[in-house]
């Protein structure tokens, strides 16, 4: 893996972060592939399989999987097509949840750059921290993690799959109205 | 506290510290969750021997559990010992759990099967009969729907939702095979009294043009508000329990959800029957806390109650077991996409809930009546639908609904009392 490969990614995820910063989010979509599979799965909580502190009854039906997977129950799972009219709904003039909007400071790190399946492609990961605040003193933290690949695609990278870890049972936070 | 003089339904007014003072939300675990039948879970998720899932009753925890026998029961989550909770997973397959702290183990037929040091410990007389995990008092199925309740003099589950059954069945039992919930929980914790979040699913069909009319302007629902819808939008087969209709062809559906409810529609009508001909139940609530939408997202949610001004969400997504794998698809991606955490609809609200409650803190505010007198004295009771009808398709006669029953449950000591049937 070329060094200025891996500075570029790092570039682009940085760059990424900024455009939702500051709610440019036509220019953030004009980054996502029109074919993006975009997601986040919902957690549940599961005893290891040799927990003493259950006693499993059917080890055939015992899963340890704690996230939901593709074509379960998911917090998101959007198209690009979805993402836009999520973003169209921002310019209704009645989102709600958004007006007077949040304010977000994105933090991207622990990047690490893989080759992907084909040549013009990169699995990437990273984690995040969302800081949201909102109304008079609300504060949010999403933590987490986003497992995306990247696709070289005229001339600049575009993310063509992006699956978002948050690991929370319970969502603490009322709503999740910004993206990641 | 004069329940009544916070509650005056007659007159359409609301008394604001129902949602925020800690005495009214201590009298309301006490007497309306405490004895009314609570929403567990659905079947689908707990089919085999052994499957359980934790859910809660009010702010008890609770294991569902299918025994080894393949009979749904529920515990209290507690270990009877110090009190520790028992399950801290929310689903899996188990014939014993043993708790953390010092490893009594119950099977899931709720005995005490395991004490350490039991015979060096304790006495002789120390009995495992007598500490088995306290169950619920009363637990039943209705259509898939699993609900249970504490209070053993509460009336059987199918007196308690009287002539709701029926806009269950709408909802559940439409089909041979009735209703499966995709794998997954949306849980999150919105800063609200529960009852605002419950009186909005229970008839609050005002709100949605305005509060959604983002999600409804960019496609997230295939329904648009209308300025000339006709009655019979909201009903209330009594006991405390709504349902907002509308009318038989509407849709909030993709073209896909849609041409498939065309090829259903024959065997729908034949198991409902012609009352499916004068209204499609779109949103319904089980008293206290159950809601069911169906149309733009097919949900099924609780309200947990989590102090005055906090309510933990629980929310399903439900689709007909025989529906096609590509109409479950879409209705799996149309529910998350505008209910849930992250739903287009589902947010918009959260807001609006929050400063309804957090409001109310102020003394001044907190004593104002809040207005709920939107089509007073026009509901009838109509014979066809089984329930009291709104005069127009805007109307809060199923919050006032609501709150009646509310305030019967909150003063009521004794189920004969509450006048099963009545609004």
């Amino acid at each position: 893996m070329k060094r200025e490969v891996v500075h570029d990614i790092e570039q682009f995820l940085y760059r990424e972060a900024r455009l939702l910063d500051e709610c440019k989010f036509q220019e953030w979509l004009n980054l996502l592939t029109d074919d993006i599979r975009y997601w986040m799965p919902v957690m549940g909580r599961r005893y290891r399989a040799f927990s003493k502190g259950i006693k499993i009854l059917d080890p055939g039906r015992y899963e340890e999987r704690e996230f939901s997977n593709e074509g379960e129950l998911a917090i998101l799972d959007e198209t690009k097509d979805s993402l836009s009219r999520r973003i169209a709904r921002l310019d209704t003039g009645m989102a709600w949840a958004e007006d007077p909007p949040s304010r977000t400071c994105y933090i991207i790190s622990n990047v690490e750059v893989r080759e992907g399946k084909t040549e013009s492609e990169m699995t990437v990961h990273s984690k995040f921290i969302l800081y949201r605040t909102r109304g008079e003193l609300e504060q949010d933290f999403y933590v987490g993690s986003r497992q995306d690949v990247l696709r070289y695609a005229g001339g600049d990278w575009k993310i063509s799959y992006r699956k978002i870890i948050l690991p929370q049972n319970v969502l603490s936070q009322k709503n999740i109205s910004n993206f990641f | 506290m004069n329940i009544n003089k916070l509650v005056d339904v007659d007159h359409g007014l609301i008394g604001r510290s129902i949602f925020i003072d800690p005495q009214v939300y201590e009298q309301e675990s006490k007497m309306i969750f405490a004895r009314c039948w609570l929403y567990l879970c659905h079947e689908s998720q707990i089919p085999r021997p052994g499957d359980f899932c934790t859910a809660y009753m009010g702010e008890d925890p609770v294991i569902v559990w299918r025994d080894t026998q393949g009979n749904v029961r529920a515990f209290l989550n507690v270990c009877p010992h110090r009190g520790n909770r028992l399950c801290r997973a929310d689903s899996g397959n188990a014939a014993a759990f043993t708790c953390a702290y010092h490893g009594w183990r119950y099977g899931n037929d709720g005995k005490l099967e395991g004490v350490p040091y039991q015979r060096s410990a304790y006495n002789a007389e120390f009995d495992k009969k007598k500490w088995p995990l306290p169950e619920v008092a009363q637990l039943e199925s209705y259509k898939g729907l699993v609900f249970a309740t504490f209070d053993p003099s509460a009336p059987p589950l199918r007196e308690y939702l009287g002539e709701m059954a029926w806009y269950l069945d709408a909802f559940f039992d439409r089909l041979d095979g009735g209703v499966e919930v995709f794998a997954g929980i949306h849980k999150w914790v919105i800063p609200c009294n529960w009852k605002v979040a419950a009186e909005n699913f229970c008839g609050d069909n005002y709100h949605g043009p305005w509060a959604h009319g983002s999600a409804m302007n960019t496609g997230f629902s295939a329904r648009r508000p209308r300025q000339n819808d006709i009655s019979r939008f909201h009903l209330s087969p009594g006991n405390g329990h709504c349902v907002m209709g509308r009318q038989p062809n509407d849709t909030s559906d993709s073209p896909e959800v849609i041409a498939y409810e065309q090829e259903v529609r024959s065997e729908v009508r034949k198991r409902l029957g012609s009352r499916i001909d004068l209204v499609r139940p779109a949103v319904g609530t089980v008293f206290p806390n159950f809601a069911c939408v169906r149309g733009t997202a097919n949900s099924i949610r609780v309200w947990h109650p989590r102090g005055p001004e906090r309510t933990e969400v629980w929310s399903w997504i439900f689709v007909d077991k025989q529906a096609p794998p590509s109409v479950k698809e879409s209705i799996r991606l149309a529910g998350l996409r505008s209910f849930g955490p992250a739903g287009t609809f589902e947010q918009d609200d959260i807001d609006n809930w929050q400063e309804c409650t957090q409001n109310a803190r102020g003394v001044i505010s907190r004593n104002l009546m809040l207005n709920m007198q939107m089509g007073l004295g026009e509901e009838q009771f109509d014979q066809d639908l089984g329930a009291w009808s709104s005069g127009f398709c805007i109307s809060e006669s199923n919050h006032r609904h609501f709150y009646r029953r509310w305030a019967k449950m909150m003063e009521a000591t004794d189920w004969s009392k509450l006048g099963m049937g009545e609004p």
